[in-house]
């Protein structure tokens, strides 16, 4: 038994490096996708270009327009003195927020009156448009806080006994609230996903459509020992791929591995297998290899990328979903890989996770085992 | 005949696909040691008997053995005394030629010096030992053909099942193959090989005649041609064309074949004058009375073969009617 997976993983690696092209693409495919998702899925908001309409021009109405743009958030795109331009800052995508200053905003700031300030948010994106919008109020707010505070001091009033709250707010794990923090580890995943299902998807059909399938199954070889041989060289390449990518996370994009780094090789490992076990159940049920890229993508991709918890938080999903993204081993992949990567965690934390792994890993390469062979005659 | 000397046996064998009745209860029995020949036009069911009887393929109902042994529960291990060799090219493209003889005999646990030893022995035999290092993808269509049989002879099977092999050679390469397969005959294997070529099939000690999933008769190709009725005749004449075009609608006349320079008629009734009659119109040479060859057997079973479908399909309709 031994020897024959032997062969038929000798066989494999023989026919992987005899085509080097493929072997190239297999290998910089996922470092391409890294950059390519890591680079354009961000949801860090960072120099938002912001329009003013200052009507005032006074010291006041520069001050306050010093502090919205102090933090990097937003990035002055223009000033000029018409309502209209604002508008059509807006319209024409010139900016995404616009801050309208009356005229008379510093004379009333000095007499101890409220200045009244417009802003109007670009909605199209959402994302960014709730994040400037929060950031705008707070910034306002902020500089509010100050303008009473100066008020109060001017006028020889000592503020230090009011009662005022202050929320002591502490952010764990990722507390810079850096999205690639957020998104890599789970980036990983996906990507090794689509690479390894579409390893195999196409590997047993390709034995039919070449025919060879007919001479395997007149030698003493069984179907599970064909799937065993060809997953090991599987394995080897996902690995490389899983080692270029982390190496990429941390040493590019500063992802911090906290956790252990074994307990994340475990996941890693039977996430693997789970893969290309769904990938040779692919190929175990379709009839050609087109079809089996095709349908490769459809079950690597769409559930890797939306029922995986990898940008899409879970819970706010319907229920049904929810429950359906438990068939696919990418959400509990991209649990341990976040879990260990930022909070870390060890094999303590993420043992339910590396038994469903685990289950899924056998079951799935079981399945496409029982399937080929009933195919096969 | 004793049991054990039946190396390949079929009885009422039923294989459908769909509505496609590929084979219609098959009998067939192939001794220890025979070169057995399964002669038919495209579409009869040769591959799927052979698929069959070479446990690959499925049946619907009846029986199948290899060596006494029924196919549908045949253990892995007893597969080693089969060889088979499919009408398409089955072996990686993307492997050399030695990488291929060693992978398929290393999967059969031959042993390593074994293998080095079978594969320079067969290499020398088909002629292609400067080939070894070639891919496989990249030989031509001859020497791919070799490179299968000998590829199916490294674990030393007795029994060589060969579906079309020279199909689609040129006939150099063609006629090598078959010196190849009279060699391995007579050192004692059992082969059954399937053709659409009458000329290969003559050189088979017993035949099997299939056509639209039935085998209509079987027997040394000798009894084959001496059991087809009627006389056979070879035309000579300038129009020939317009002579098989006549005799085609004349009652008595049973087939018809061009050869390279005359017209090969069968009749089944007729003297030679009758037929010469028969032709005045036309210029003819000469009319020679001529054993019938197998390439008439051929036609003549074939279109036996198909005039009992159609019958049967009309007797169908009718009842169905």
């Amino acid at each position: 038994m031994i020897t024959r997976i032997a062969v038929i993983a000798g066989k494999e690696f023989r026919q992987m490096f005899r085509d080097m092209r493929l072997l190239g693409i297999v290998l910089l495919m996922p470092i391409i996708q890294l950059l390519l998702f890591a680079y354009t899925i961000s949801f860090d908001v960072q120099n938002v270009p912001l329009w003013v309409v200052d009507n005032d021009r006074s010291v006041s109405s520069r001050d306050y327009i010093a502090s919205l743009t102090a933090s990097g958030t937003f990035q002055l795109a223009g000033i000029s003195d018409s309502f209209n331009d604002g508008d059509s800052a807006l319209e024409f995508g010139q900016a995404r927020v616009a801050v309208l200053i009356p005229s008379g905003f510093g004379a009333e700031i000095a007499r101890g009156n409220p200045g009244q300030v417009g802003i109007l948010v670009d909605g199209s994106e959402p994302n960014s448009a709730r994040v400037s919008r929060a950031a705008v109020i707070a910034m306002s707010a902020n500089y509010s806080l100050e303008l009473t505070k100066g008020w109060a001091v001017a006028n020889g009033i000592d503020l230090s006994g009011q009662g005022m709250l202050a929320a002591q707010v502490r952010t764990w794990y990722n507390p810079e609230l850096k999205s690639s923090d957020f998104l890599i580890p789970g980036l990983m995943v996906v990507i090794l996903m689509i690479v390894t299902v579409q390893q195999t998807a196409v590997s047993l059909v390709r034995e039919r459509e070449l025919n060879t399938s007919d001479q395997l199954a007149l030698t003493p070889l069984r179907s599970v020992e064909l799937i065993i041989g060809k997953l090991l060289p599987g394995l080897l390449l996902a690995f490389v791929n899983l080692g270029v990518i982390v190496g990429l996370g941390v040493g590019v994009f500063g992802v911090p591995m906290r956790g252990d780094p074994l307990a994340l090789i475990a996941g890693a490992t039977l996430f693997i297998i789970s893969c290309l076990g769904i990938g040779f159940l692919i190929s175990a049920v379709v009839p050609s290899v087109e079809v089996a890229s095709i349908a490769a993508l459809l079950v690597a991709f769409l559930p890797a990328f939306l029922l995986s918890d990898f940008a899409f938080p879970l819970d706010q999903i319907p229920f049904v979903l929810e429950w359906f993204s438990r068939v696919f081993p990418g959400r509990y992949m991209v649990t341990i890989s976040r879990d260990v990567f930022l909070k870390g965690a060890g094999f303590e934390q993420v043992w339910r996770e590396l038994g469903a792994l685990c289950i899924f890993a056998v079951v799935v390469t079981g399945l496409a085992a029982m399937r080929y062979s009933r195919r096969a005659r | 005949m004793l049991r054990e000397e039946i190396a390949l046996q079929a009885r009422s064998l039923r294989r459908s696909f769909g509505e496609i009745v590929a084979l219609d209860s098959v009998d067939l029995s192939v001794p220890v040691g025979a070169l057995y020949g399964l002669l038919g036009p495209d579409g009869a069911g040769k591959t799927t008997l052979l698929r069959i009887l070479a446990t690959l393929g499925n049946l619907d109902a009846g029986v199948a053995e290899v060596n006494g042994s029924n196919v549908t529960d045949f253990e892995r291990e007893q597969r080693a005394a089969i060889g088979y060799m499919p009408q398409q090219f089955s072996l990686y493209p993307d492997l050399t030629v030695a990488e291929n003889l060693r992978l398929f005999a290393a999967l059969r646990g031959v042993s390593k010096t074994q293998r080095a030893q079978r594969q320079q022995l067969l290499l020398d035999m088909v002629g292609m030992t400067k080939f070894s290092e070639r891919l496989a993808g990249n030989l031509s269509g001859g020497m791919k053909q070799k490179l299968m049989l000998i590829s199916m002879l490294m674990h030393d099977p007795d029994l060589l099942i060969l579906d079309e092999p020279t199909t689609g050679v040129d006939p150099l390469s063609r006629h090598e193959f078959w010196e190849l397969l009279a060699q391995l005959h007579e050192v004692g294997k059992t082969i059954l090989v399937a053709t659409p070529y009458m000329e290969e099939a003559a050189n088979c000690d017993e035949i099997a005649f299939i056509a639209a999933g039935k085998i209509t008769k079987t027997g040394t190709p000798d009894q084959i041609v001496s059991d087809i009725p009627g006389f056979s005749y070879e035309i000579r004449a300038e129009d020939l064309f317009e002579v098989q075009y006549h005799l085609d609608s004349l009652e008595q006349v049973v087939t018809t074949a061009m050869t390279e320079n005359a017209l090969r008629v069968l009749v089944n009734a007729g003297t030679r004058t009758e037929l010469a009659q028969e032709l005045s119109g036309f210029k003819i040479s000469d009319i020679t009375q001529v054993p019938t060859d197998l390439e008439t057997a051929f036609i003549y079973l074939a279109q036996q073969a198909k005039a009992a479908t159609v019958d049967n399909d009309r007797h169908f309709q009718e009842v169905t009617k």
